[in-house]
């Protein structure tokens, strides 16, 4: 390895560099690429320019209303009309999230679809979700979709485990009369290769794609194949060096570069049983997929998929912009799900009742003199939810302060100091210290302790409020 | 009337509970008295109702000893025009 070392001096500043470019706390935190990234793929050094990724028409689709519904009890209809509008919100005008999928097999899915689509909304674009069954199409072109997707599992594990084909040769037979279905129905096809990460890339995937992109050519380009690349168990690994099939980037450098496949017509469908599924979601767009497939708060099967809030705020970070996006959207999607039942976890990102809430006094101390030190970004701004903290025996007089001018929202030299709180502050240690109390304390009883031991604040705040 | 020092002095001997006689100017605070974070906090708030004066938060908690806390509140009795015998 080349000697590397060297020395390096302090830059001895006497103001602040908050690093604003990256962290311009009205947006989330940008991500900026600085060179080419090279992966070495069949003995060959190939470079990606993720720097590009500003520029590709890069999106999100969505699969809440399926792979999300197959992990729980199902939607009402007025549920899923409701969700479909505010996802129509969150994607904006641009479409950012451009499409999301609807299973087409019962009354009730047939009901759903018409009467999202009666909303009137350009995007998200409804499409389907149908069996590798030539009949099943009739569903699709009595939806009037005009494209859906179709189980074409590419695993050994699936072909001759679970479909139980004889060969490979008879499959793949299998899948194109299907896709030659599709065709004549009018129906784009939007082929779905379950268990990507464990199949056999050069024995069955790529000549497959092949044949997909030879039948595609026969066709017009608005029917042409897309190409959901799926992996089914999250086994997918998103590091250079990492071999096939478990590879991200070779896999969508093979059907992208190898078959010919468009950005435009790959899609990454990832699942979460090795905490991968976000990274390794925003690796696919980087790496050359154009559209990352995801569910609302991650919910999937078992572990679920990449959460659609989450490509959000990836794809905002990476355009440097909000694009249309209505962040906002997301904090009602979160309170109209735990409405309906939905557990959200506290600490979950952005959404979470907890997520930016702090405990420990220190931290509470840095949220106190400049919110920035502890806060992600403006998520009042953006989420409608401020930064808070919750009263324990860590939080110490900052904590308390803090949760006083949060609750009179107060802000710049309004804001009360803790010296001024100190009868609450004592009041909260004493529950731990002498009381014995092992719970956190509730805004309730705080407000309760606010009108007891700070009245003339209370009066003065409070009153003005009513 | 009470000199800052013995006013200071005990303050903190009813916030800590302490003997005011054991306090010595160069105590300090937190090391040698035991004042806890919150107790920091109530030495504050309790000179600032005792001299009727309003100090600086963090100038007031970086103060780390009796004797400089003395000199301090003596600084600020002074700049806000309150009158406290030396």
């Amino acid at each position: 390895m080349d000697e590397v070392r060297k020395q390096h001096r302090l830059v001895n500043a006497k103001e602040p560099n908050l690093v604003q470019d990256i962290y311009p706390y009205s947006l989330p935190p940008l991500i900026r690429f600085e060179g080419p990234v090279v992966e070495y793929i069949d003995g060959k050094a190939v470079e990606f320019d993720f720097g590009a990724v500003k520029d590709r028409d890069i999106l999100i689709s969505d699969t809440t209303f399926r792979d999300g519904q197959q992990a729980r009890p199902p939607y009402t209809i007025d549920q899923m009309v409701h969700i479909y509008d505010l996802m129509s919100r969150l994607g904006g005008p641009n479409g950012v999230l451009r499409q999301t999928e609807f299973f087409l097999y019962t009354k009730n899915d047939r009901e759903t679809l018409e009467r999202c689509r009666a909303l009137g909304h350009k995007y998200p674009e409804c499409t389907g979700w149908i069996r590798a069954l030539k009949g099943d199409f009739r569903l699709v072109k009595e939806a009037g979709l005009k494209e859906t997707g179709v189980l074409t599992s590419c695993s050994d594990y699936h072909i001759f485990q679970k479909l139980r084909f004889r060969s490979r040769a008879e499959c793949m037979d299998s899948y194109c009369q299907v896709v030659e279905a599709a065709f004549d129905a009018g129906v784009r096809p939007r082929c779905h290769l379950e268990d990507l990460t464990r199949a056999d890339i050069n024995g069955f995937v790529l000549p497959f794609i092949d044949r997909l992109m030879e039948m595609s050519s026969q066709v017009p380009e608005e029917l042409s194949v897309k190409i959901r690349l799926c992996d089914t168990m999250g086994f997918g690994i998103s590091y250079p060096g990492a071999e096939l099939p478990r590879s991200i980037p070779k896999l969508i450098y093979k059907l992208n570069r190898e078959c010919g496949v468009p950005s435009d017509r790959l899609e990454w469908h990832g699942h979460n049983d090795f905490h991968k599924v976000h990274a390794n979601a925003a690796t696919a767009w980087l790496y050359g997929c154009d559209v990352v497939n995801a569910t609302l708060f991650g919910f999937g099967e078992r572990t679920g998929n990449p959460p659609l809030e989450g490509a959000v705020f990836e794809y905002i970070a990476l355009k440097r912009d909000l694009c249309g996006i209505d962040t906002m959207a997301i904090a009602e999607l979160a309170d109209y799900m735990r409405s309906i039942g939905l557990p959200i976890p506290e600490n979950y990102p952005f959404v979470g009742r907890s997520f930016n809430t702090t405990r420990a006094g220190i931290h509470a101390d840095g949220l106190r003199r400049d919110e920035q030190i502890y806060n992600i970004f403006d998520t009042e701004k953006l989420l409608g939810r401020p930064p808070r903290v919750a009263i324990t025996d860590k939080s110490g007089a900052d904590g308390v302060a803090h949760w006083l001018n949060e609750f009179f929202g107060l802000k710049g030299d309004n804001r009360i100091n803790k010296i001024k709180v100190h009868k609450l502050a004592r009041w909260v240690i004493d529950q731990y210290d002498k009381e014995g109390r092992l719970t956190a304390i509730s805004d309730q009883e705080l407000e309760a302790k606010v009108r007891e031991l700070l009245p003339e604040y209370w009066e003065k705040y409070k009153s003005s409020q009513k | 009337m009470a000199t800052v020092e013995e006013r200071v002095k005990a303050i903190t001997a009813r916030v800590l509970k302490l003997n005011p006689d054991e306090i010595k100017p160069e105590h300090s605070f937190t090391a040698d008295l035991g004042a806890e974070s919150v107790q920091s906090i109530e030495l504050v708030a309790m000179f600032e109702e005792e001299f009727g004066i309003e100090m600086d938060e963090d100038a007031a908690l970086s103060v780390e000893t009796v004797g400089k806390a003395v000199e301090f509140i003596t600084e600020v009795c002074g700049e806000q025009g309150v009158e406290a015998e030396q």
